[in-house]
């Protein structure tokens, strides 16, 4: 089966490196930017599946981003998963209601990450049982 | 407006003789002023509303007040405008009260001269404005503190958050196989990056409590589960230092009236001091129950077999930043701000924390949380005209994700539930209750409703229709329906309504207790 491709945005490159590492592990395809204008032009360019975003990123920031996703034909539907050392008591519902699909706070743990991933990615990359009855 | 060289006086004073006095003492002076004399107190007040003056110059005895009173009330009314007290009294004692609560100074009438007066009203002018910016930087450098410390405990995530990455990757052997000795190593790295994340999320939660930023979300709620969580997230440190962890909970439990991330916190802040602070081989017993005689509250308690704490401590041990002087000797860690956190959320719910202890026989830390009421709660939808409704039926409604969902907007998809919910049932004699879950994977909702067994088959087939139909629901979550007659004790003939509710809401709080118990355990044998 197509490995699926998750974008990760982050400017802190020593994580970015982490994460694709630990992605790549997991069976996931990676590419990578590092401020919010590579992010938007990546996105376009390669179609993710998905998007790991930060929020405090330079050239246009996280909400930037997340506005720019929403509103493109293509893209609006790419589940974004928000990964921030922000407080999520101003930041989360906002990233929420900017469509986001799951806000985390730096340092976040990694299995609930990959797990919200695989959700987020939906039917398919789910470790579905059946609900006993 | 007046120009600025002219004082603006506003002079109580009821008696003609030495209202013409002052009045004369400030005309003779070099600088213009601007007199408003007024002979009662209250006149004075309303003056103040309409406009500031300069400085007020007071009389203490006034036909609508008189003495100390005088001044505090005026004080109390206008903190910002410099007072100077004229009084008749040569009286040390009250002078020395009115300048300790704000007063700029304190004159007697026979000593004033034009010059006195105008240099006594030119330096109290001087001093409030200083006092005034004074109290205004003091404000803005407690902002500024509690800025900085946000902006701190937030700089400081992204070093921890590539530490936590690196540290997790050689553990999981994505970066390669590595030797047991190097594992237990690593293991010991990421036990202080998560001590150090730990002292950071404090910081930042007492900065809010600080500024009054601290915010809860109360619920209806069953402690047993959150009691049970807390202790099983600190049973491994229990372990390692062969420290008992009990647990003891009142089957009696009312529901309470919380928020459940919180009293989480609390717990896990309690449990985790009690167990720092307990010897090897102590025990750590962590209780809920309910006091007759302050009905109204549950009692949490966390009970330790430590030294225990010295009485000059006890009223301290809330307090910002304190820490025993044992524990900074000994090195254990943290910032000194777990309790002070936990004081600030109890504090949030209305509810009381103390610390009891006798020295050598540890310390038992109790809060309370308010119970539910669901008596006030029913009480529309279970009687009818005066009387109580013949049945009732308790629906429990379970949703479940099948795996861990994006966190958010598990929230509104929640909310949706319970809207969805209350379209199915009468509202007039059904009840759906606040949602129960206590974890974000998870809801159960419940209904009491006004009939019996056979008819309420109607409803939950409906309530099944509906919910099945919201999309975010369908492909990842399970859904069970269950309903239960709710079983009244028998009823004395002479029993008020008001007891007959009660009776009603006593069976109800018992089933939705016990049946989240039986949930409990349920998911554990899982």
């Amino acid at each position: 089966m197509l490995k699926p491709k998750i974008l990760v945005v982050d400017d802190d490159p020593d994580l970015v490196r982490a994460l694709r590492l630990r992605l790549r592990a997991n069976n996931f395809e990676v590419s990578t930017a590092s401020d919010g204008y590579a992010a938007i032009a990546t996105a376009q360019k390669e179609r993710p599946a998905l998007i790991i975003l930060d929020l405090g990123l330079p050239v246009g920031d996280g909400f930037v981003v997340l506005e720019r996703l929403q509103s493109s034909d293509t893209l609006s539907g790419v589940p974004v998963i928000v990964l921030s050392a922000r407080d999520p008591q101003s930041n989360e519902e906002r990233a929420l209601k900017a469509g986001a699909a799951a806000f985390f706070q730096k340092p976040a743990d990694n299995d609930e990450l990959l797990n919200v991933i695989r959700v987020s990615l939906g039917p398919g990359h789910t470790q579905h049982a059946p609900w006993p009855s | 407006m007046m120009d600025q060289q002219t004082t603006q006086v506003l002079l109580i004073e009821d008696n003609p003789g030495d209202a013409d006095l002052v009045r004369l003492r400030l005309v003779e002076g070099k600088s213009p002023a601007n007199v408003n004399c007024v002979n009662r107190l209250s006149d004075g007040l309303a003056s103040l509303k309409v406009e500031t003056p300069s400085v007020i110059l007071l009389d203490l005895n006034l036909p609508d007040s008189r003495g100390a009173e005088t001044f505090r009330r005026v004080l109390e009314h206008s903190p910002n405008v410099p007072v100077v007290v004229l009084s008749g009294q040569d009286d040390e004692v009250l002078a020395m009260k009115a300048v300790h609560q704000g007063v700029q100074d304190y004159l007697l009438k026979s000593d004033i001269s034009s010059k006195h007066l105008e240099r006594a009203i030119r330096y109290a002018v001087e001093r409030q404005a200083l006092l005034r910016a004074l109290e205004i930087s003091q404000k803005q450098q407690l902002e500024f503190k509690n800025q900085f410390l946000s902006h701190v405990s937030h700089e400081l995530r992204t070093p921890l958050t590539c530490i936590h990455q690196y540290v997790t990757l050689l553990l999981d052997g994505l970066a390669g196989p590595i030797a047991p000795d190097q594992s237990d190593h690593l293991r010991t790295v990421l036990k202080s990056v998560n001590q150090l994340h730990a002292m950071i999320r404090d910081l930042l939660e007492a900065t809010r409590a600080e500024s009054g930023k601290l915010r809860i979300e109360p619920r209806c709620l069953a402690l047993g589960d959150l009691v049970r969580q807390a202790v099983a997230m600190l049973k491994p440190t229990a372990d390692e230092k062969r420290i008992g962890l009990e647990i003891g909970i009142d089957q009696r439990l009312p529901l309470v009236h919380a928020d459940p991330d919180r009293v989480l916190e609390v717990l896990i802040n309690l449990v985790d001091n009690a167990i720092k602070f307990t010897p090897p081989d102590g025990s750590v017993i962590v209780q809920a129950s309910l006091v007759d005689a302050d009905a109204g509250w549950v009692y949490l308690s966390v009970s330790d077999t430590g030294r225990g704490i010295s009485p000059e401590a006890k009223a301290l041990v809330f307090d910002r930043l304190y820490q025993d002087a044992d524990s900074v000797d000994n090195n254990r860690s943290g910032l000194g701000l777990g309790l002070f956190i936990c004081r600030e959320i109890v504090r949030l719910h209305e509810g009381r924390i103390w610390v009891s202890s006798e020295a050598g026989q540890g310390s038992t830390f109790t809060f309370t949380l308010p119970v539910y009421s669901l008596a006030k709660l029913i009480a529309p939808v279970i009687t009818d005209q005066g009387l109580l409704r013949r049945d009732f039926v308790l629906v429990r409604v379970e949703l479940t994700a099948l795996t861990s969902p994006p966190r958010g907007n598990w929230k509104e998809i929640w909310q949706q539930a319970l809207e969805t919910l209350r379209r199915c049932v009468y509202l007039d004699k059904d009840l759906v209750l606040p949602p129960m879950g206590t974890s974000g994977a998870a809801e159960t909702f419940f209904v009491v409703a006004s009939t019996d067994l056979q008819h309420s088959g109607v409803m939950t087939a409906r309530i099944r229709e509906q919910l099945e139909r919201m999309p975010d629901l369908k492909p990842k979550s399970g859904l069970t329906i269950m309903a239960a007659t709710v079983e009244l004790s028998p009823t004395a003939a002479d029993e008020s309504l008001e007891q007959q509710v009660q009776n009603v809401a006593d069976s109800v709080t018992h089933m939705i207790v016990s049946s989240m118990e039986r949930k409990q355990s349920r998911g554990r044998a899982n």
